[in-house]
């Protein structure tokens, strides 16, 4: 029986080149692609896939919080994150959010016949840096009894509320949240009170940073500046 | 017709996807993959490919600059830009440094074979409306 694996990337050109690195793997197949996250989530409700690859940077819902998702719905999904970054917020958010492997998209044509391969043995696969700081979270808890991390805590936010919250921060009004997530206009509404009352903010533009600054979106840097125009560098 | 295309973009699965769109086109080859702009500008000088398909972001040197070389180099090698940067300023810029066309990344799955296949007949393009295209080419 073959093993079955959901992509999801918001760039169609990512997901051919994913399908391509992982077909050509015997006994593996893709049975679905996804362009956001929220897609993934119904996807894999209806498919139920042996693995789940999800990008972290997608429009509607993350690839964090679809994590979640599918864990919360099944714990035993096997999901394996896609990122651009191995910053310890990322990695500890992926990991509280069940994921079973961290994949780097620069290193993913090296790494992810590898990180799947580890999920279907019923392994974790993560890069190096990953590991580090597991295994530096595991030793601070065997000195000192308890984790010792240092980052700051941030405010407790229900899974509906991180949601609501990366569709504002995309530009979303509270209707068109409410018929993202089905919701009424007011329970729309009162997430987003009880956000701004909880992250202590006035604006939708605080919002929008907290939103960038906690990768609950990802926002494409301004174009490089411009290259020189002086003949002699060629 | 046959075209040979050099693909060029720092993130390996991302060269898979492009060459596996490109693969879709009967008589089109890739002759080869780089993974920067100095890679691009030496295989280029090589491999004389027709299109050069070009990141714009990438490390050791910036597409735009190897954009410049390589049509310094070759006149007659088109480049098509496919890039993540969705701006009119980049895509400016880009057609300034020789560039025939500029397709943005997310949209390269619908684009890039019409692209592709303008640029080889020497024909500009791009997915904006010609009105918000300065006249740089």
């Amino acid at each position: 029986m073959k093993l079955r694996i959901l992509i999801a990337d918001d760039h169609e050109v990512v997901r051919r080149g994913l399908c391509t690195l992982l077909q050509s793997h015997e006994g593996w197949e893709i049975c679905g692609e996804a362009n956001n996250g929220r897609a993934a989530v119904e996807m894999a409700t209806q498919l139920k896939p042996d693995v789940v690859i999800l990008d972290i940077g997608m429009p509607n819902l993350n690839g964090l919080a679809a994590t979640r998702q599918l864990v919360q719905q099944d714990p035993k999904c096997k999901v394996i994150v896609l990122t651009i970054t191995d910053s310890d917020q990322v990695i500890r958010e992926a990991l509280d959010a069940g994921a079973r492997g961290f994949v780097l998209k620069s290193d993913a044509a090296r790494d992810l016949v590898a990180a799947v391969e580890a999920l279907q043995r019923n392994r974790m696969f993560f890069t190096p840096r990953v590991n580090d700081m597991v295994l530096a979270g595991f030793l601070n808890r065997g000195h000192n009894g308890a984790a010792t991390s240092t980052a700051p805590r941030l405010p407790q936010l229900t899974p509906r509320e991180r949601e609501v919250i990366q569709l504002l921060a995309e530009g979303k009004s509270s209707k068109e949240v409410a018929s993202v997530l089905n919701l009424s206009t007011k329970t729309a509404e009162t997430h987003r009170s009880n956000i701004m009352r909880k992250l202590g903010f006035h604006s939708i533009r605080d919002l929008v940073v907290y939103a960038v600054k906690n990768n609950i979106i990802q926002v494409q840097l301004p174009a490089e500046s411009v290259v020189p125009r002086d003949d002699s560098a060629a | 017709m046959s075209i040979r295309i050099l693909i060029v973009d720092d993130h390996p699965v991302v060269r898979h996807g492009l060459k596996t769109l490109i693969g879709e086109h009967p008589g089109w080859e890739v002759v080869a993959e780089a993974a920067d702009g100095l890679e691009a500008v030496e295989m280029a000088d090589k491999l004389s490919p027709d299109v050069v398909v070009l990141d714009v972001s990438m490390p050791r040197m910036h597409g735009l600059e190897a954009c410049r070389r390589i049509r310094q180099n070759d006149p007659n090698c088109e480049i098509l830009i496919v890039t993540q940067h969705d701006s009119l300023q980049m895509m400016e810029e880009a057609l300034l440094c020789g560039a025939r066309g500029y397709v943005v990344k997310s949209n390269a799955a619908r684009d890039l074979l019409a692209a592709v296949d303008a640029v080889s007949k020497h024909k500009n393009f791009t997915a904006r409306k010609p009105e918000q295209v300065s006249d740089a080419n």
